[in-house]
């Protein structure tokens, strides 16, 4: 969605003098681990404990996401339901943390088809050129062109509403910008005077782009996919909060947004936890794959 | 010259989309029009299901609807719904000015939000203000915005009263949907505006300026405001997509009768030809605008105008 | 290092023959100057008690190496740290007003007006969306007299022809990026003296030039000096331009003063250590810095003389035409013929745009020739052969010019080292880690670095890896493409050494680019000189160095600044005729961008 937004550094460092007498690598990745900010120290534990919600939800709260009290419809949230209850006295907390196991998968199915996808296609384009970079270059430009939400949605309504498809649309609908940066990335790399010194060193065009060009134009996909990993977490969320994805008694993120909107005036935390919730998640990814970014381009 | 492939590029990539959509919809399982035909209580004979059926186009292979379909594209016939039987042309015409006041109105404030930000994240410096200032887009970006626009209408629709939530074409309603919408996009815009600033700061030119003794006033607007703006031009067309595809959600909060609407409609009741139609338009609004950007950029930056001299 | 003030100040009045309008004191004084980026523990000194003063009319010479602070102090006297986010203490007094603590709006008058700057790379210092009427109005803005637009053009007009632009209409109305760092530079000169400040600035500002056109500017910058009376701070990394160009140096290293004192005295007593190893490693100032070592090499029948066995490489009438986008031909090579004797130096010499590099990548097979033919030992360069150019290549090595981008940063030097051996299947295992080994050792490189990765090497170590990367499959002929031009002239004087050593020792022969005539004078035994494509002359160094021939070769030399000057001032020769400085012709975009 938002490959624009994302700045790629040269990774060989500015023409300066090099740090004299530099540390051996591992001493200092361990020193930079140390000094790492506050918030991304916040963001690591949150993504943490989601995927501890995701592996082992019932370590986390004993409470059936499924099976309501009626007598406690929309408590308000107080010590003995922390989130409040929904409509039919279910623990919204206890729903939010079943929910993340679908929302977590759902997301990395979507990420794992675009950078798959996307990057096969764009090193194919970047390092092959000619008539194979016109024709995937033709293909991206249309899906760039079709608003990516639009085009999950449309995705989905091909494949039918569920989760597995609305995450599947969304991989879709990021395939054009994986493609476009990896693109980039391999014809930034071919051109370099590396490429041309292992070249002279008799290497073969297999050796070259597996070697050398594929390392040095993965890691921005990488960076990239960190950040589309948020990114997919909202579109999938988006798509369900309008009835894409999996049916109500399914506890996914969005889910929960939509089936609270109902009741929004007399229960809003029913809105504002989950939604609450998939922000949280999506700055910690956002600051992370930023953090990783500013990283590489020291 | 260039004006002239860049165009022919535009409409082929529209041409392209709309085959895309228009494959891709024809996985679609099922129609509504062959549901109602099958439903056992409309008693249709089997010859009135055949008429009805070649009437819609539906008797045909795909490729040879695709052909259909692009022949009557090109005459300026999108078809006739599937569930209202209404021309898609007029469907989709009803439903774009409200889309179009909504996008516009949310470009306009993503604008002024990213210009703020960008300002603000110059002026206050590297200090924990200006920290606070450059994370606000990531902060924008990550904030769902059904969340947004719920919390919006919650508090000043429901609490304060500001605008009223039974008619969605007032100004006040149009205002918080457009400001819904506005939020992620300006955080795009803002991102790159920043990054451009900061790039523009660190170039010699604006060291040099400074040298000269031009006031800092002076040194913004003239050595770093303009050089910045490219990107950030850029950025404004590659954004008319979230534009687009957010309208989706926040027309069905604020409820108002936009594209977005009649996108939801038509997936719901798998009405094809309108959900092609609308698809494809905002293709090409989107291919339109940024063929716009592109050749209006060689106006901003004079690097782009001759064939390069000099490396 | 506080004798700098003592050594300094004293001599300013005796050594300075303008400095007669401000009476004894001086246009400006700085002492005690401190600069720290970052806080607490973090905080890295980079400029430590600098004192020095510069006198009216006079130049100072601040003389470093790359990290030596010396950009820092020009920044730190401009008052352009600070929204660096660096920390400046001590005084930098202006006609001796305070000025390191003047708020901005105080020190807003003084900009221009009376402290003027000339910023190193002439591409980036001016703002590329705007004409250079329009920034050179901006400067105009600044004289007081010039109140209507008119008087303003005026300035711009006269400050530009001044400045030794002989079209100065179209100049303001053209774009930076359609000029040539030449006019550029010009540009830049003149933006600043528009205002009329006493005081210029003036940081390596030609560094980013062809060596011709350097002359030109600095002859400009001397004679504005002249006419103008203004003090120069003038910041270089070269040696023998200070030598030649000021009255006053600063020698710096680490941020710290080494050495300071007036020019003459300087040069020829040093008395750091530092200032005598920077001074040893000029090549211009030592042509015969590694004679010794070349006389020992074994050329065949006796000594120094070219061997008349079959040279190692030749190429024959090679002619290469580029097209560029607007259909214009531009000749890269035109007929171009030489030889290399075996286990000699051949040089390739030019300014950009020249058709050195084309010459070098044709012969690597990285160019297609258009006529003409190259051989190494009799086979035919064929870039449609690729199994032939495989063979070739094991023989036939390139050093890129800058080793900046040429190691993979992704490799670990031994694996880097090591890639060619993999590629051609040299051996087994422990063969090729020996041969690892013995490479390291041929360009003086520790084993330990065998692990690191590129980025954590210094500029010459990392030329030395590509060095060892070259030699390691024991090839007969390198291509060196200007292998010391991105690097400091202590680093550049050890891989020379390495490069002359090497030679001896395998018998190599070498193609060796380059612009820099004092480095070919010191190790190259022939030399063709090129100008846009075409030998302007050739023949034995010794002979076309103590004559030559072309007018061109003649130009190219005097603008070596070579003399460690005397008291007296080099005669100063205006800019002459040619003041439109190297035209832009769509060529040297192209020529370039393959360089």
């Amino acid at each position: 969605m938002t490959a624009a937004v994302l700045t790629t550094g040269d990774p060989s460092g500015s023409p300066e003098h090099a740090p004299a007498g530099a540390p051996a690598q591992a001493g200092s990745r361990l020193r930079g681990l140390r000094r790492l900010p506050l918030t991304v120290w916040l963001s690591i534990a949150v993504l943490l404990l989601v995927l501890a919600f995701s592996l082992a939800p019932g370590l986390f709260t004993s409470a059936d996401p499924a099976v309501g009290v009626p007598d406690r419809k929309f408590t308000p949230p107080g010590w003995q339901y922390l989130l409040g209850t929904d409509h039919l006295g279910r623990d919204l907390l206890s729903r939010i943390i079943h929910g993340s196991a679908s929302s977590m998968t759902s997301a990395l199915i979507a990420v794992a088809i675009g950078v798959l996808v996307g990057g096969a296609i764009g090193l194919v384009a970047g390092y092959a050129g000619g008539w194979a970079d016109a024709v995937l270059g033709r293909l991206v430009d249309v899906l760039l062109a079709i608003p990516s939400f639009l085009l999950a949605v449309v995705v989905v309504t091909a494949l039918g509403y569920d989760t597995r498809n609305a995450a599947i649309a969304t991989g879709v609908s990021a395939v054009a910008v994986f493609a476009r940066l990896m693109r980039a990335e391999v014809l930034r790399v071919r051109t370099s005077v590396f490429i041309e010194a292992a070249r002279l060193n008799g290497g073969s065009d297999a050796y070259i782009l597996i070697r050398h060009v594929l390392p040095n134009a993965v890691r921005p996909v990488l960076s990239l996919a960190v950040l589309q990993f948020g990114l997919a977490i909202l579109t999938i969320a988006g798509l369900a909060f309008l009835g894409y994805g999996d049916p109500p008694p399914a506890s996914d993120w969005g889910l929960l947004v939509a089936d609270g909107r109902e009741h929004l005036l007399h229960a809003p935390w029913l809105v504002i936890a989950p939604g609450l919730v998939i922000a949280i998640v999506v700055l910690s990814v956002s600051r992370l794959s930023r953090f990783i970014d500013t990283e590489r381009n020291r | 010259m260039i004006a002239l492939k860049r165009v022919g590029q535009a409409v082929l990539v529209i041409a392209l989309a709309y085959v895309l959509v228009f494959l891709v919809l024809a996985a679609i399982p099922g129609d509504p029009v062959s549901a109602q035909l099958e439903n056992p209580q409309a008693g249709y004979s089997e010859a009135e299901k055949a008429q009805i059926r070649s009437f819609y186009g539906l008797d045909k292979p795909v490729l040879v609807q695709l052909l259909i379909s692009i022949g009557n594209a090109l005459r300026g016939d999108l078809g006739i719904s599937l569930s209202t039987s209404a021309p898609v042309s007029s469907t989709i015409g009803e439903a774009i000015p409200s889309t179009l006041a909504l996008a516009a109105t949310a470009l306009v404030f993503a604008l002024l939000i990213a210009l703020i930000l960008g300002f603000a994240s110059q002026s206050l410096g590297e200090g924990r203000l200006g920290g606070l200032v450059r994370s606000l887009p990531t902060v924008f970006l990550s904030t769902p915005n059904f969340l947004i626009g719920l919390v919006l209408i919650q508090v000043f629709a429901v609490q304060l009263g500001a605008f009223s939530i039974i008619d969605p074409e007032t100004a006040g309603s149009t205002a918080f949907a457009a400001l819904t919408l506005a939020i992620p996009v300006s955080a795009q815009i803002a991102q790159v505006f920043i990054t451009a600033l900061d790039t523009t700061t660190a170039l010699d030119h604006t060291e040099v300026a400074l040298s000269r003794g031009l006031a800092p006033v002076r040194v913004f607007a003239r050595h770093l405001l303009r050089p910045s703006l490219l990107p950030t031009v850029t950025v404004c067309g590659l954004v008319v997509g979230e534009l687009l595809g957010g309208s989706l959600i926040t027309e069905t909060i604020f409820g108002r009768a936009g594209i977005g609407t009649v996108v939801q409609k038509a997936v719901t009741s798998q009405d094809v030809p309108v959900l092609q139609a609308a698809v494809v338009l905002s293709a090409a609004v989107f291919v339109g605008v940024n063929l716009v950007i592109d050749l209006v950029l060689p106006l901003l930056d004079p690097r782009l105008r001759a064939p390069r001299e000099a490396s | 290092m506080t004798s700098a003030d003592t050594d300094t100040r004293p001599d300013a009045g005796s050594t300075t023959a303008g400095d007669t309008e401000h009476g004894t004191a001086p246009l400006l004084t700085v002492e005690h100057l401190r600069v720290t980026y970052g806080e607490r523990a973090a905080a890295r000194e980079v400029v430590r008690d600098v004192s020095f003063s510069v006198p009216a009319g006079s130049t100072l010479a601040l003389i470093g190496e790359s990290g030596s602070g010396k950009s820092t102090i020009a920044r730190a006297v401009l008052r352009l740290l600070e929204r660096r986010g660096a920390r400046v203490e001590g005084s930098v007094r202006l006609r001796g007003r305070e000025i390191s603590r003047l708020r901005e709006h105080a020190l807003r008058p003084l900009r221009g007006r009376v402290l003027g700057f000339v910023p190193q790379d002439p591409g980036s210092a001016l703002n590329p969306v705007r004409t250079i009427g329009s920034q050179a109005l901006e400067a105009a803005a600044l004289v007081p007299e010039a109140r209507s637009r008119a008087a303003r053009e005026a300035l711009v007009r006269e400050g530009l022809e001044r400045a030794g632009l002989t079209d100065p209409e179209r100049i303001a109305a053209s774009y930076p990026h359609q000029l040539s760092g030449g006019q550029l530079q010009r540009v830049l000169i003149a933006l600043a003296i528009i205002p009329g400040p006493a005081l210029l600035v003036a940081d390596e500002p030609t560094s980013a030039l062809d060596v011709t056109v350097q002359k030109q500017i600095l002859d400009l910058l001397t004679s504005l000096q002249d006419e103008l009376g203004i003090g120069l701070l003038l910041i270089t990394h070269d040696l023998a331009l200070a030598a030649e160009r000021s009255q006053q140096v600063v020698v710096l290293s680490g941020g710290t003063i080494q050495e300071a004192g007036p020019t003459a005295e300087v040069f020829a007593h040093p008395r750091s250590e530092y200032t005598r190893r920077l001074q040893a490693d000029v090549p211009g100032l030592h042509p015969d810095r590694f004679a010794d070592l070349r006389a020992a090499r074994d050329l065949g029948e006796g000594g120094g003389a070219p061997p008349a066995t079959a040279p190692r490489v030749t190429a024959r009438d090679i002619t290469r035409t580029f097209r560029s986008t607007g259909g214009h031909e531009i000749r890269a090579l035109h007929g171009v013929s030489f030889s290399i004797a075996r286990g000699t130096t051949h040089a390739l010499v030019g300014e950009s745009g020249s058709g050195k590099t084309t010459a070098a990548r044709a012969l690597l097979g990285l160019e297609r020739l258009d006529a003409g033919a190259l051989e190494v030992d009799g086979r035919t360069v064929d870039p449609s052969d690729p199994r032939a150019l495989r063979a070739l290549r094991r023989d036939l090595q390139l050093v890129h010019q800058n080793p900046f981008t040429s190691l993979d940063p992704r490799f670990t030097v031994g694996r880097i080292v090591r890639e060619p051996l993999d590629m051609y299947r040299v051996g087994d295992a422990a063969a090729r880690e020996e041969r690892v080994s013995w490479a390291l050792a041929a360009v003086r490189l520790d084993e330990e670095l065998l692990g690191r990765r590129p980025t954590a090497l210094s500029g010459g170590q990392r030329q030395r890896v590509a060095i060892a990367r070259a030699l390691v499959l024991r090839p007969e002929v390198l291509v060196l493409d200007e292998p010391t031009s991105a690097l400091d002239v202590t680093v550049q004087a050890g891989i020379l050494e390495v490069l002359v050593r090497l030679q001896k020792d395998l018998g190599l022969t070498y193609l060796f680019i380059s612009h820099d005539l004092g480095v070919v004078r010191q190790v190259a035994d022939t030399l063709t000189v090129l100008r846009r494509g075409e030998v302007v002359e050739e023949g034995e160094a010794v002979r076309v160095f103590a004559d030559p021939q072309h007018e061109y070769t003649q130009r190219l030399l005097a603008s070596i600044p070579a003399h460690v000057a005397g008291a007296e001032r080099t005669t100063r020769t205006q800019s002459t005729g040619s003041t439109g400085s190297t035209a832009s012709t769509p060529g040297d975009g192209i020529l370039e961008a393959t360089a």
